[in-house]
């Protein structure tokens, strides 16, 4: 395999001109049908290596009527072979990223010297600072030179996650940068989203880097479920590691997929606040007025009361006076507000519209067992909390316990950071957790963003060790403030302009970048990019089968197809 | 092939860059159009030419003789062979060889009236045409008044003919791209050359 790799290792062009600020352009001395938009390559000159993405090719003429008459006809067909090859040509559009200083070549005694002069530190790429001069050659990215930008799979901490298109050199990026700030996968519905994470999930168990936190909104990652598209079975993450994997159900008796979950998650009505009711301001269609009632209800009833006083009062209910007049009971909504001076009419409709949250099943009065309690448990002993939502499959749900589940969580790990960055007592740093959020648009829209608890995990909660990994259709959706935090961000095929661009804010060679994403391939093709990559490369996702269990767990998983047995051992049906 | 130096004529005028010859009309070695020619200029220095041009005139007698109603074939043969005016071959300079090297550069003085004129050796011309990377060819190029393609077309096919008898096939290949190379940005000339070039057809 290596002779034929080499063998195509042949150089592509030479560099022709260009700058740093546009991009190199290069003379492509190989058929154009070799080589494609967004290919990794290599610029060689004699003490340094550049690294750069193909982000264009164009067709040129020395003189445009070569281009515009065909020689074919006129002249003898060797000839116009000749003149052809002499005066057209295509030029490469090459944006260069990176630039590593290979130094002279090491059989010469110059090398001795530069090895001395630059000390022991090992060689290391750093973005670009210069160019190559002209005619430097450029050639196709091998194996090597892949992994040595994106590293290989054999050091620890880094995780194949695709292939180079052209060639399928395998690409890895390096988890713990990943984990380190908050990342995103993109792409419009089915581009492979779902898939990919559930690779990198994986990676990350695996590796054991850091606690999962997986809000489940499609009940996709945790038990087994079936492709939409080929009906075929994907395996879920508990199947695949029983023991650090938890699934939870959303309230008492919940069922995911038929099955009972390790646990069941209740919440306490003590632990609803005024601000997650504000949250859902536009799902449930909250008035003006509301953070004025929701204000009095607390200081009357405090804040661990309010909801539960609030969900027992009955609006509307009235007695009779003494003098025979109707009036409203003292367990009515009417009849606090008038006792605290809160307009009725505001009262009694906040009360109706909650309503909906007060049939919810998974808040009680008092939760069965602390599921809460169990979550940060479990997160903190390095296991991965799926958290399903079973039949609550809807916004109001997704919003409510996200922000819930996660406010928790959020207070309990800046506690125990600041315990132990104080040594008050002899604590340990928290677990990195990685929050990850399906529909992040939805908890990270202009609108809600202020009010959530992401956003302020994107923005700081690095320092304290939990970061995001949201999910996404639509990056346009997502508030600019929390898109501009994602250090990585994987973004499979967009069609909307919008989105392309929230996707590219901040980067560096954003118009190169533009015109690959938009045509990436439609499934399976993501382009990488961001502060945890080290340079934007498209890639063909790894195939989530059979064949990646085995690769990641060391051994054939699932069952094995019979007819491909019989093959590999020789036997054509 | 020819492997022996042939004597072609004496030189009648010159210049740097070109030289005019006179031969007799009814010489058997009477050089076609493009061939390489040689003439040397003293003890170790030799002009390299191209002949462009075969120019006979008239004279009294000729114009006389062309409006008799019959003409004898003696009479014919002896006005050819004893005419007043030589045929004229004119030349353009391409290189020279000085003290036994090859080169596409000038030589430093012309040839003078007298000097001999040889046809080159299929040896010479492979060797002169194989010196360098095809320099001469700016020569001929930069004669804008010489039938430029015509020229070329000329001389391509017999130093083609010349490096296939030593089975050097490459050569008019690697010639043709250097032309394409140099005419690049002169589409016309460029077409002209080229087109030339395919009447030669394949070999
Ligand atoms: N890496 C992969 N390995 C195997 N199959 C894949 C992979 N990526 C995508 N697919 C195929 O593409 C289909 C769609 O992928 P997926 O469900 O991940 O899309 P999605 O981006 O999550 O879509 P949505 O936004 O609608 O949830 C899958 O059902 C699967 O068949
Ligand atoms: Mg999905």
């Amino acid at each position: 395999m290596n002779a034929s790799i080499r063998d195509k290792n042949k150089p592509i062009g030479y560099i022709i001109g260009g700058s740093l600020k546009e991009s190199l352009r290069a003379r492509l001395i190989v058929p154009p049908q070799e080589v494609r938009e967004g290919s990794f390559v290599v610029i060689r000159t004699s003490d340094w290596q550049f690294y750069g993405l193909i982000t264009d090719l164009q067709l040129g003429a020395t003189d445009p009527r070569f281009a515009d008459e065909p020689s074919g006809e006129r002249l003898q067909s060797a000839i116009s072979d000749l003149l052809q090859g002499q005066t057209l040509f295509t030029t490469l559009e090459v944006l260069p990223t990176l630039m590593l200083e290979r130094g002279p070549d090491p059989g010469s005694p110059e090398y001795a010297q530069w090895r001395e002069k630059r000390g022991a530190i090992s060689s290391k790429t750093i973005p670009v600072k210069t160019i190559p001069s002209h005619y430097a050659e450029v050639l196709p990215a091998n194996e090597g030179d892949v992994a040595e930008i994106f590293g290989s799979e054999t050091s620890s901490g880094y995780f194949r996650i695709g292939n180079t298109r052209e060639q399928g050199h395998p690409v890895c990026i390096d988890l713990v940068k990943l984990i380190q700030r908050s990342s995103g996968i993109f792409g419009a519905t089915g581009t492979g989203k779902s898939f990919l994470t559930r690779i990198i999930l994986s990676g990350l168990i695996k590796e054991k880097l850091a606690s999962l936190l997986i809000f489940d909104m499609h009940n996709e990652y945790g038990l087994d479920d079936t492709a939409t598209d080929t009906q075929e079975s994907v395996p879920g993450l508990k199947g695949k590691f029983p023991a650090a994997v938890r699934i939870v159900g959303l309230g008492r008796g919940a069922s995911v997929r038929g099955q009972a979950p390790d646990f069941n998650l209740e919440f306490a009505q003590s632990d609803i606040q005024p601000q997650d009711i504000e949250l859902l301001t536009h799902e449930l269609n909250l008035k003006d007025t509301t953070p004025a009632t929701l204000d009095a209800l607390v200081s009357s009833f405090g804040i661990e009361n309010w909801y539960s006083k609030f969900k027992a009062m009955k609006p509307g209910s009235v007695i009779q006076g003494e003098d025979g007049k109707r009036m409203p009971a003292p367990d009515s909504v009417e009849t606090w507000a008038l006792e605290n001076n809160v307009n009725s009419l505001a009262a009694t409709s906040l009360h109706n519209k909650m309503t909906r949250l007060f049939h919810l099943p998974y808040i009680v009065e008092q939760p069965a067992a602390n599921g809460l309690n169990e979550i940060i448990k479990a997160l903190q002993n390095g296991q991965h909390i799926v958290l399903s939502f079973g039949d609550h499959e809807n916004d109001l749900d997704y919003l409510l316990v996200t922000n819930l589940l996660t406010r928790r969580i959020r207070e309990k790990w800046v506690e125990m950071t600041n315990a132990h960055r104080s040594h008050i007592e002899r604590t340990a740093e928290p677990r990195q957790l990685v929050v990850v959020l399906e529909e992040a648009h939805k908890l990270l829209n202009h609108e809600m963003a202020r009010q959530t608890t992401f956003s302020t995990i994107a923005r700081e909660m690095r320092k304290y060790g939990v970061t995001l990994l949201v999910i996404d259709q639509r990056p346009s959706q997502i508030y600019s403030e929390v898109m501009s935090q994602l250090g990585s961000r994987i973004c499979g095929w967009l069609g909307d302009d919008d989105d392309i661009h929230a996707v590219l804010s901040g980067l560096a060679g954003r118009d190169a970048l533009r015109g690959m994403l938009a045509r990436l391939q439609p499934k399976e093709e993501v382009i990488l990019l961001g502060w945890g990559i080290p340079m934007p490369l498209v890639i063909q996702s790894r195939r989530y089968d059979n064949q990646f269990w085995g690769e990641l767990l060391g051994k054939t998983h699932g069952k094995v197809n019979e007819t491909q047995i019989m093959k590999e051992l020789g036997f054509q049906s | 092939m020819n492997t022996t130096p042939i004597e072609i004529g004496r030189l009648l005028r010159s210049s740097l860059t070109g030289f005019v010859a006179g031969c007799r009309v009814d010489q058997p070695s009477l050089p076609v159009f493009g061939t390489l020619v040689r003439v040397p200029i003293e003890d170790q220095l030799e002009a390299f030419g191209l002949v462009y041009d075969i120019h006979m005139d008239d004279d009294g007698l000729v114009r006389q003789l062309a409006t008799s109603h019959s003409l004898p074939p003696e009479v014919i043969a002896d006005n050819r062979n004893n005419r007043n005016m030589p045929v004229e071959i004119s030349i353009i300079t391409v290189g020279r060889r000085k003290t036994g090297i090859l080169s596409h550069l000038l030589p430093g003085h012309p040839p003078v009236s007298l000097d001999v004129l040889y046809r080159c050796t299929s040896q010479e011309v492979r060797d002169f045409t194989t010196t360098g990377r095809l320099g001469y060819f700016r020569h001929i190029l930069r004669a804008e008044e010489l039938p430029v393609g015509e020229l070329l077309a000329a001389h391509l096919e017999q130093a083609r003919a010349a490096h296939r008898e030593s089975g050097d096939p490459a050569w008019f290949k690697n010639a043709t791209r250097e032309l394409i190379t140099l005419l690049r940005d002169d589409y016309p000339t460029l077409m002209s050359v080229l087109n030339a070039l395919s009447d030669l057809g394949p070999e």
